[in-house]
Parts: structure tokens; sequence; C-alpha cells
């Protein structure tokens, strides 16, 4: 059990790759944090700098306090789960997951106990002779947990984990795995670019993007509030709406996409001095206009809709842009494609990112 | 799941399979049973008469000391080759696996020696080896050793046994190359994390998973230095000095065409035709069951 601090972490490839920059993080002891964000945007470097898989070519690198820059993998004292495994094929369940021990020498008593341990939590028992190909790959997802566990080390580390299973069989994981956390008090770090996963695992989630880190917050920080237009974009489905805003004289006249209206006041907007982004959630849609918060008229034209059960998403077209609209309504609604409809988005839901910088007003 | 053909006319698949079949046995199966068939006879050298002897080609085959030197003489050869060929180029495998600029060009280099005809390589190491002009027997000579494989049977047989290996290297590495390539690269990771050391994790992650490589290799190795191997010492040695080189297969060339005698070089031939289709049974038998995983 440890924390794990990340301060000013870069990584540059041969061939002058920048893959990551400037990367910085306190990682608490026995936090669930997750690492998500688009393919090629740094994540699993950043992790795989932590397991020591990968040299660390600029800043500092501290589990437990000391730092680890330099250390060998296997002096770092964690265990990783790979997102293909990485079993060893010749090796049964129980040699899969005495390798680990045996190398650091413990005494045999001792590792039969950890995986006798193990194997309960993780429901293994009666696959323990078995090689790696004669298992699902659920439990064979089970089996590279278990011999992280067995390590005791003092942090976890996930590489996209579940990104190899089916869905369903990856909504269970996902819970076995936040069970598994609570379980343990470990300090987990889990890479995925899956943001539903890792708003339902994650005590905080570490949002990158290009290399860099966009935001850091709870869940619902990060819903509500996202420090950046990325990751208002990144964050829920279906994705956040944005209508484009340009102050024509500053302060006095707001120039909106044709469709588009301010019928009331609204602070945030009305005081705009540079071009920028208005972003709304598709649930924060309604469509009757809401006394006393007037906020962003949209005059559209539906497209389609989708009809998910619990609810329905309409997708319709605002005159002055070409990105659609979506609306998330209850699942009585469906309206025909062509019909016109008026949605309203309350002041309060309104979330406005500068438009060259991208990041929160 | 294999897709099946089904042809609606019966002598059609035999038609399509008669040219292979028919080179087989033209090219194979006549020769074999001509050896066969003269292993039991005595022949006048010029081969205007003959006589049945039974088994007396054999039973005076393995009598004979000569032929049972032979034997433990193609054993060391062909033990040493294989082990040399394996390990060397094992070795050369690792290394280039971890290559990461130039590693074709430096693949390429390693491949070469392979298209060298057995007879040039063996060639080459002659000069090279060669007592009174042979660079390497020089710098022999100049640490203190006197190299002179014309007299000494166990030099002769060192000499030839590097020339062999040196052949085969480029071959077996090229598997061995290919098969660590075909090691995910998350495996040795996940040793690593796991307190093995590289030592460690070669001997205990990566060597396990290449076995199959490694057992397919073996086997053409030892046929290798056991049958194809004969060119080689032709150039060099011709089986000498005393039969110190005097491997099985050249000693069939010896005793049928040098020394006329071709009941006996057939029944050489035939004890050859054994072990190798002993060693291609072994081999079909098992490739798949030492597959560790």
């Amino acid at each position: 059990m440890a924390q794990v601090e990340i301060r000013n972490l870069g990584k540059v490839y041969p061939g002058k790759v920048r893959a990551v920059s400037g990367a910085s993080a306190d990682i608490a002891d026995g936090e669930f944090i997750v690492l998500v964000g688009p393919s090629g945007c740094g994540k699993s470097t950043i992790l795989r700098m932590i397991a020591g898989l990968e040299e660390v070519s600029e800043g500092d690198l501290f589990i437990g306090g000391d730092r680890v820059n330099d250390l060998e993998p296997g002096e770092r004292d964690i265990a990783m789960v790979f997102q293909n495994y990485a079993l060893y094929p010749h090796m049964t369940v129980r040699r899969n997951m005495e390798y680990g021990l045996r190398n650091e020498g413990l005494p045999k008593d001792q590792i039969a106990a950890r995986i006798a341990e193990a194997a309960r939590t993780l429901r293994l028992e009666e696959y323990l002779d078995r090689k790696p190909r004669q298992l699902s790959g659920g439990q064979r997802q089970r089996v590279a947990m278990g011999r992280a566990i067995v390590r005791e080390p003092k942090a976890f580390l996930f590489d996209e984990p579940l990104s190899n299973l089916d869905a369903k069989l990856r909504t269970q994981l996902r819970a076995e795995l936040r069970a598994l956390h609570v379980r343990l008090g470990a300090t987990f770090i889990y890479v995925t670019h899956d943001q539903v996963e890792a708003m339902s695992l994650a005590d905080r989630i570490i949002v990158m993007n290009a290399g860099q880190i966009e935001q850091i917050g709870a869940p619902l920080e990060l819903y509500q509030k996202p420090a950046t237009r990325f990751v208002a974009e990144f964050i829920g489905t279906p994705a956040m709406n944005f209508v484009e805003a340009r102050p024509v004289t500053a302060g006095l006249k707001i120039d909106l996409p044709e469709g588009a209206s301010l019928p009331g006041p609204c602070a945030m907007v009305d005081q705009l001095a540079a071009p920028a982004h208005i972003g709304f959630r598709p649930e924060d849609l309604v469509l009757e206009p809401q006394d006393g918060a007037a906020g962003l008229r949209l005059d559209l034209q539906v497209m389609f809709a989708e009809q998910l059960g619990a609810d329905t998403v309409i997708h319709a077209r605002l005159a002055g842009q070409s990105d659609p609209v979506t609306i998330r309504v209850e699942s009585a609604q469906n309206p025909a494609p062509g019909a016109t409809m008026t949605a309203y988005a309350p002041n309060a839901a309104l979330h406005v990112f500068d438009a060259a910088t991208g990041q929160r007003l | 799941m294999q897709k099946r053909v089904v042809f609606r006319n019966t002598w059609l698949p035999y038609i399509l399979v008669a040219p292979q079949i028919l080179v087989t046995l033209v090219f194979f199966f006549w020769p074999s049973w001509q050896a066969l068939e003269s292993s039991f006879y005595i022949e006048d050298a010029f081969g205007f008469s003959r006589e049945w002897v039974g088994l007396r080609n054999y039973t005076e085959l393995f009598a004979d000391p000569g032929y049972l030197k032979s034997f433990r003489t193609t054993l060391i050869f062909g033990l040493c080759v294989t082990f040399l060929a394996m390990s060397i180029s094992l070795a050369l495998a690792v290394a280039a696996n971890r290559v990461l600029r130039a590693a074709t060009v430096y693949r390429t280099f390693l491949i070469w020696p392979y298209a060298v005809a057995p007879a040039l390589a063996g060639v080459i190491w002659y000069f090279l080896m060669n007592p009174s002009l042979g660079i390497v027997s020089y710098w022999l000579r100049a640490l203190g050793y006197d190299w002179n494989h014309y007299v000494n049977g166990e030099q002769a047989l060192g000499m030839v046994i590097v020339a062999a290996a040196w052949k085969q290297i480029s071959y077996n590495f090229l598997f061995f190359l290919a098969g660590l390539q075909s090691i995910p690269k998350s495996l040795v990771e996940a040793a690593a994390i796991d307190r093995a050391g590289p030592g460690r994790r070669f001997w205990t992650i990566v060597f396990p998973l290449l076995s199959p490589t490694t057992f397919f290799l073996l086997v053409v190795n030892l046929v290798y230095a056991f049958f194809d191997t004969f060119s080689l010492i032709h150039a060099t040695t011709e089986g000498g000095p005393a039969d110190a080189t005097s491997i099985l297969v050249f000693r069939v060339y010896n005793t049928g065409f040098i020394g006329q005698d071709y009941g006996s070089s057939a029944a050489q031939s035939v004890v050859l035709m054994a072990l190798v289709v002993a060693m291609t049974f072994v081999q079909f038998r098992y490739i798949d069951r030492r597959v560790n995983y």
C-alpha cells in the first residue's frame, strides 16, 4: 500500500516522438484512479513508466515516497494486469500465480496460503491445475488479477484489462474489480479508453489528451464542471452539444448560429469578449421554456430519434451549423423526422469555453 | 475447420496426384528398392555377376570395428554440430531480437552463410585452417597451439564440426528469430514485474515457449549433420586422417565408389535409411506433443 506521485513526467521516444509531457498527479494511498483518454493520448505510456517498462525521459516518479525512476520493474513492488492477460501459457494457473512469489523466495507454505486465499477470492479454486488455454476470457483475466493479488504489492496497475471481453462480461468484471478494491484497500491505477468504465470505477479520474493531462477530478466533478472543452466532450454519453458564440462588439451583441437565440439575460454569455463555445448536455435540454432561467433557445428540425427504452435520444439539426444537436428526453417522445421543435438549455446548464484555448470561462 | 473438396469423378483426384506419385516412385522408391535389393548380394566390381548372400553384408558390417567407429564418429559429429549450431544461432537470434535500429540489415548478414554451397563452405574453412597457408592455423600457431588437421584426427574432426555448424547457423537463426518474435512482449514484461531477472526470464519464460522451434531444429540439425554434410567432408578431409572424419554417409560413398563394394555400400545405405525413418517418425510423433502450451 502506498501513494504514487508523478511530477512533471515526460516521455520522448527515439526519433523525438513525444508521447507525454509535463504530467503531474498525486495518487493517494488506497485510491482507485483511472487514466482515461482517446487512443494515443499517452495514458498507457504513463502507466508503463510507473511500472518501469518504459524509461522515464523527464520528471520524477515516486512510489511510497521513494524515487523509483531508475529501479527495475521487479524492484518497484508493483503488480500489473495486462490487456491480453499475459499469462505464461506453459504454466498452470497455480504456477502462474506462484511465479512472482518464487522469484521473491517466499517460503513454500506462505506461497500456498496466499494462492489458496486468492483463488477463493476470485473463485478460481477448481481451475488451479489447468493451463491458461483451457480457460475462458473472463477466467483468464481473473487469473491475471490473482497473479497480481498474491504479490501483495504497493500498487496495482491495470492496462485496459477488460477491453478484450464482451460487453456483458465487462460489466460483471467491472463490479468484481470495484469489490476487490474495497476489500484490498490498495492503490489501483487503471488505464482505459472507455469513459463509462472510468466513471463507474474511479475515485478520481485523470483525463488525458495529446500527451497532456486535461483535468484530474472525481467523476461527478468532471461531469458537472469540465475544465476544458475536451473533457466536456469526452465525458458523458451522448456527448455534449456545442454552439459557437461570437461577440460582435464586445459585451454588446453576441452572434449565435441561425436557430439559436438568447431570449433573456445570461451573464456568462452576455459578457463574452472573445469567441467561445457554449456547451450543453443532451440530458439538460428541456422542451418547455423555464421560468426565470431563460438560457439558450434552439429552433430545431428533427433528423431521427433513437428509442433506447429508458429514454429517447433525438438527433436534430440547427439551421446555422453543421454539427447536429442531440436531446435526451423521456421514452414516450417519438418525433417524426422533418418535424420542427424547440428546445431550451437553462442558464445553469450552460458550459462556456474559450474558442481559442478550450479552457472553461 | 478444413474444407473438404468432393470430386464427382473418382479418377480425377488420382490423375491430379499422379505426377507427384510418379516422381516419388521413380526417384525415391525405385533407388531405395535397388539399394535394399543389392544389400543382399555381393556384386563384382564391374557388375557382370552377383551372388545372393542373405544378411551377410549386414553381419559383416556390424562385425567391422571400422564401421562401428564410424558410427561413433557420426554420433559425436552430429551431436557437436547440432549443439554448436543451435546454441550459437540462439544466442545470435536473442541478440538480433533486441536490435531496434537497422535490424533488417543485421538479419540479412546473418542469413548469408546459408546461401553458400556446402562444398564451398568446406573449402573456405579448409583454406582458413590449412596448416601451411591458413590464417586461423597461423594464429593458432602464434598462440602456441600446433595445428595440423592432416595429421591430427581430433583436429580434423573439430574442423569439419565447426564448418558444418557454421553452415547451419543461418538456418537455425531464422527459425529462432521467428520463434522469439512470436512470443508476446507482454509475457516478458509480466515476468520482469514478477521479479525475474533477465537470465531467469529467458530460461523460465522464453526458452520453454521456444520449445516447439527448438525441437523442430533439433531434428532438422541432426538430419543435416548425419546426411547433408557429405560434400563438405568430401571437399575437405575426405574422411581422413585415418578415418577420423569418416561419418556414415561418407563411408557409404567410400565403400561403394572407391572400394567398389556395392553390397556393403547398399547395406550401409539401408542402415542410414532406417535411421532417417526413425528420426522422421520421432519428429512427427512428438513434435505436437512436445509443444508445451
